[in-house]
């Protein structure tokens, strides 16, 4: 592992080229460039706010910011991993011609998408900002959770990290691994609370009588604890719409015991990840 | 003796090879369609060693092991077991064109390839100009390299792996593709990469080029040396053998 290690640095300077050829490719033939990042936030936005707000009429305080605080992480995840899942299997004619460390390619498609969450997160404060000056500086939407927020980035990149080494290393052997993740990832987005809340979860579970625990369980989808945790650390608290008669209720504290488990899952999957893509890499080349 | 560049010692290399393709989830699942794999022996207890300085032709039929050979030393491959030692920095150049990116221009690509070679960001900046003037691309330099036509390709990969400053040069029969007048800008390259000491092993099936640059030939059967010495009496017993 060590030595492993010692190679990516020595390395480093390919790396960052690579992400920065991640990111001119992809704006390369288009006429908008790099605004493309910057519009899908605001456009998002924009539909939540339609779907959510208007037809639906959810009366939760700050939605349209809470939904787009998880949804933005989540779509992070989607892309990287999709993204990196792909890298070692196209790039295989330069890895079976050239020796760099192999880990460089997934490792560029996650640091490329990282990137582009990075500036979404920038559009979500301004548009944060914004609101808050429409209502003429009345209550400051950003409290000191947000201290918190680096942590919580720190996890989300390493939960990917791990979950992109794993796929990109199996998808050279197995090519449908791509789209048994693809599914996966679309499934998971439904049961992640993204588009609702930790809260309709926890009050669903009460109100027909199952056992709490279940509350824990579901959260053991690492995804699920950061899609709250998220939403808890960047948008203020508020009372939420729980619907099924129930009216608004009061938001539930931070769960530091679910978020612990996450970070230790989280940091198990960045380095079990490695160990795996690590011993996988020299057959890239062989692959039957 | 001084330490040779590239030691190979009791080198044994295997592939297994499949008869289905590429696998999937699917095909591991079902265990009844699991697949024949079979193992192929492609380098048998090889070893030799090339001197500093040296310029070494490998040439052989095809299947011998003369690429697999190659490979392994530009550490694409793990060999199965045995030993490689190699001093100094190598530029392979297993294919011309490998790594190029066609949406990027030419410029990119070469600070790109010249990265993956293992030179330095700032290195790599301040070889351009050299490069760009070795190729001879003009103008088309700044186009993406999806309009470059194969030779154009070729000049440029040549290019590159011959100004990264690498003190071995590790060339896999690529050098019959540009035009006439650039094949002879390639061996003047060589012979000048040669003369401040730099190392080369190639692999060729042009015994013109053999008698040319070498100094020493090996001869590969069935992945093993079957013999070497002067190209001159290695080619005769090549041409013997066939």
């Amino acid at each position: 592992m060590r030595e492993n290690l010692r190679e990516l640095w020595r390395y480093r300077e390919l790396l960052f080229a690579m992400v920065e050829r991640e990111i001119r490719i992809r704006y390369k033939n288009s006429v908008l460039g790099f605004f493309w990042s910057l519009i899908n936030p605001l456009v998002t936005m924009l539909v939540l706010w339609l779907v959510f707000k208007f037809f639906l009429r959810n009366s939760t305080e700050n939605f349209t910011p809470n939904v787009l605080a998880a949804y933005l992480p989540f779509m992070f995840v989607q892309l990287a991993v999709l993204d990196s899942s792909q890298s070692v299997l196209v790039s295989l004619q330069v890895v079976k011609k050239v020796y760099f460390p192999r880990e460089i390619l997934p490792l560029a498609g996650v640091i490329a998408n990282f990137v582009h969450y990075l500036l979404a997160l920038v559009v979500f404060f301004l548009y944060m900002f914004v609101v808050w000056a429409s209502t003429g500086f009345q209550d400051s939407p950003f409290t000191w959770r947000i201290a918190f927020l680096p942590i919580l980035l720190i996890v989300t990149v390493s939960l990917t990290t791990g979950l992109a080494l794993i796929v990109s290393a199996l998808n050279v052997f197995y090519e449908d691994v791509k789209y048994a993740i693809s599914i996966l990832l679309y499934l998971l987005f439904f049961l992640t609370p993204v588009m609702y809340f930790s809260e309709n979860v926890y009050y669903s579970i009460k109100n027909a009588g199952l056992p709490p625990v279940l509350y824990d369980i579901y959260h053991l989808n690492p995804l699920a604890t950061l899609a709250t945790t998220y939403k808890k650390v960047l948008v203020p608290p508020g009372p939420v719409d729980a619907g099924g008669g129930l009216g608004l209720v009061q938001p539930l504290p931070m769960n530091w015991g679910l978020f612990g488990v996450t970070f230790l899952v989280s940091v198990g999957l960045l380095a079990g990840g490695y160990a795996l893509f690590n011993r996988l890499k020299w057959r890239f080349v062989e692959r039957p | 003796m001084s330490t040779p560049a590239i030691l190979i010692e009791d080198l044994h290399k295997e592939f297994i090879v499949s008869h289905s393709g590429a696998g999937s989830l699917k095909t591991a699942l079902l265990w009844w369609k699991r697949r024949r794999l079979e193992t192929l022996k492609v380098l048998n207890g090889l070893s030799f060693q090339v001197g500093q300085g040296e310029c070494v032709a490998l040439i052989g039929k095809n299947g011998a092991g003369k690429s697999t050979l190659l490979s392994l030393i530009a550490r694409v491959y793990r060999p199965t077991s045995g030993r490689i030692t190699v001093n100094g920095r190598t530029a392979p150049l297993l294919e011309l064109g490998a790594g190029f990116h066609p949406d990027l221009t030419g410029l990119e690509n070469i600070l790109f390839n010249a990265m993956i070679l293992g030179l330095s960001r700032k290195d790599a900046l301040a070889r351009t100009g050299e490069i760009v003037d070795f190729a001879e691309l003009g103008g088309q330099i700044d186009a993406p390299v999806r309009t470059f036509s194969s030779g154009m390709l070729a000049r440029l990969g040549f290019a590159i792996a011959v100004n990264v400053d690498a003190d071995i040069l590790i060339v896999d029969e690529v050098l019959a593709v540009g035009d006439f007048e650039f094949e002879e800008k390639c061996y003047r390259k060589i012979e000048e990469f040669r003369s401040v000491g730099h190392t080369i092993l190639f692999v060729s099936h042009q015994m013109e080029s053999v008698m040319r640059v070498a100094d020493r030939c090996l001869l590969l059967e069935h992945g093993q040396v079957s013999m070497e010495g002067a190209p001159s009496d290695v080619i005769a017993r090549y041409h013997e053998s066939g």
